[in-house]
């Protein structure tokens, strides 16, 4: 057990990091972050600090695309710029750049304080959420539907209006067909390791999406190999082409949900 | 002639999305949909006076029938490994930007947002979440975006006004508690609409 210790820590340091890096939704996020481990008010942004951390941030991030790495260049940038403008003194013949700096920091104060609220109001919504899915309804009914009137009642109306309802469904239905969009891998294994959290084992044709779509399918597959990767589930298929029993493997599974749980629960061992 | 309440009963059971007070008086011919929401109130008033598994909710502009909450373990165990699917961090934050600012344009959930949002709002819209509402009047027409009926029933909701009002507040959410604290011991919180305990945002709803 002793040797485990030391092989485990350095590993666990290491994921963490990329954790914490990974969490954040964007440049608004992040600046979030560091204001709230700081405990700076938001309305009285302090510029030189927050830019030295946000761009030692920065320097450990890697980003998955370019869109997402501009988008948090652009906030360095607007730091920066700022930082810039408290570092010249301020001149007499310089007032109108002055408050040009001034309002592009009140705007940025701005739409952090948005940010906020959206955060509070998302963590509203997830509580609701919640809550809601601890009750069930009816989902589909056997009700006779608007088709079974008497044939001697009709009237052009009637054409018009199943005509329209028809195309409206026609509308309401085209995204779905058109384009589907699978779950992401990262959402299949936190269901997965959701599920498994209530039960030992389930079954692989159970959890695979009810509409048996190719994609879903897929995307299940994939998030049950990473997980098997990571170690967190087993897995076994008793037969040729039989189903595939899925297992929790690790005595504690908060432990693997927390790796996908939202970066409000991640520790921010702080590096100032 | 049944008991018209019983109607409203078999109703709710019998239909598959929230029931209007408007479209129950319709059915039962009444005056006017004060009576045939009073008629709910009877049937919610017996569900209370003798617990049963299921109950009557107000939800998404009508009535809806529900298991309660609490039986939901058996009804998990029923299910097999059917659970909800949750949705992420970051779409909650889209539906929540959508929720309160609708209609609302992509570009105007980006700036908000700080990051691209069209993964996120194509998964809303999937869910039937979101949905398009029009377009802007504004350079390119951009689409603008409106939260649902299955919006307001996914997150049990009567309608839009269940919102909770979060107002500038000029604290982070989790220092929120904090700081409410401290300037009630210092006798220096700027008044709000309503001073809830603990300075909590967010109450569960009334």
């Amino acid at each position: 057990m002793s040797d485990s210790t030391d092989a485990v820590t350095p590993e666990a340091a290491a994921g963490e990091l990329r954790l914490r890096v990974g969490a954040f939704e964007g440049p608004l996020d992040l600046l979030l972050h560091l204001c709230r481990t700081e405990e700076i008010d938001l309305a009285a942004l302090p510029v030189r600090t927050i830019t030295d951390q946000y761009l030692a941030h920065l320097e450990a991030m890697e980003f998955r695309d370019l869109e997402t790495a501009g988008a948090y260049l652009v906030m360095a940038a607007t730091l920066i710029y700022l930082k810039s403008k408290l570092l010249v003194p301020p001149d007499e013949t310089d007032e109108q750049l002055d408050d040009e700096a001034l309002l592009l920091k009140q705007e940025l104060e701005e739409r952090l304080r948005e940010y906020a609220r959206v955060k509070v109001q998302g963590t509203w919504l997830a509580q609701r959420e919640a809550e809601q899915a601890l009750i069930w309804g009816r989902s589909s009914s056997t009700l006779p539907t608007l088709e079974d009137v008497p044939l001697e009642d009709l009237s052009v109306h009637w054409l018009e209006r199943s005509l329209k309802r028809l195309i409206e469904e026609q509308q309401r239905l085209r995204p779905r067909q058109i384009e589907p969009n699978p779950p992401s891998v990262l959402e299949r294994m936190t269901e997965i390791l959701t599920l498994l959290r209530d039960t030992w084992s389930l079954l692989f044709s159970s959890m695979a999406g009810g509409e048996r779509r190719r994609s879903e399918v897929v995307v299940s597959l994939l998030a049950v190999l990473e997980l098997c990767r990571q170690g967190k589930i087993r897995t076994q298929q008793t037969e040729l082409f039989g189903d595939i029993v899925i297992e929790r493997r690790t005595p504690d599974p908060e432990e693997g949900v927390a790796l996908l749980g939202p970066s409000e629960d991640t520790p921010s061992a702080e590096s100032s | 002639m049944p008991n018209p309440a019983d109607v409203v009963e078999a109703m709710l059971f019998a239909s598959d999305v929230p029931l209007e007070a408007e479209r129950i008086r319709e059915v039962l011919d009444l005056e006017n949909a004060a009576a045939a929401r009073s008629l709910v109130e009877e049937l919610i008033a017996r569900y209370e006076a003798e617990p049963r598994g299921l109950a009557i909710v107000e939800v998404g502009g009508g009535y809806r029938m529900v298991t309660r909450p609490e039986l939901a373990p058996w009804l998990v165990r029923l299910a097999r490994a059917r659970t909800k699917v949750r949705l992420s961090r970051p779409a909650l934050e889209t539906l929540a930007i959508i929720a309160y600012k609708q209609p609302v344009s992509r570009p105007e959930l980006d700036a908000v947002r700080g990051v691209n949002s069209e993964a996120v709002l194509d998964n809303l819209m999937e869910r039937r979440l979101v949905r398009i509402g029009g377009r802007k009047e504004a350079p390119g027409r951009p689409f603008l975006y409106e939260t649902t009926r299955e919006f307001l029933v996914a997150f049990g909701l009567r309608d839009l006004n269940d919102l909770p009002k979060v107002e500038g507040e000029l604290v982070i959410p989790d220092l929120a508690a904090e700081a409410a604290a401290t300037a009630e011991a210092h006798g220096q919180a700027e008044t709000e609409q309503d001073p809830g305990p603990g300075g909590a945002d967010l109450p569960p709803r009334g």
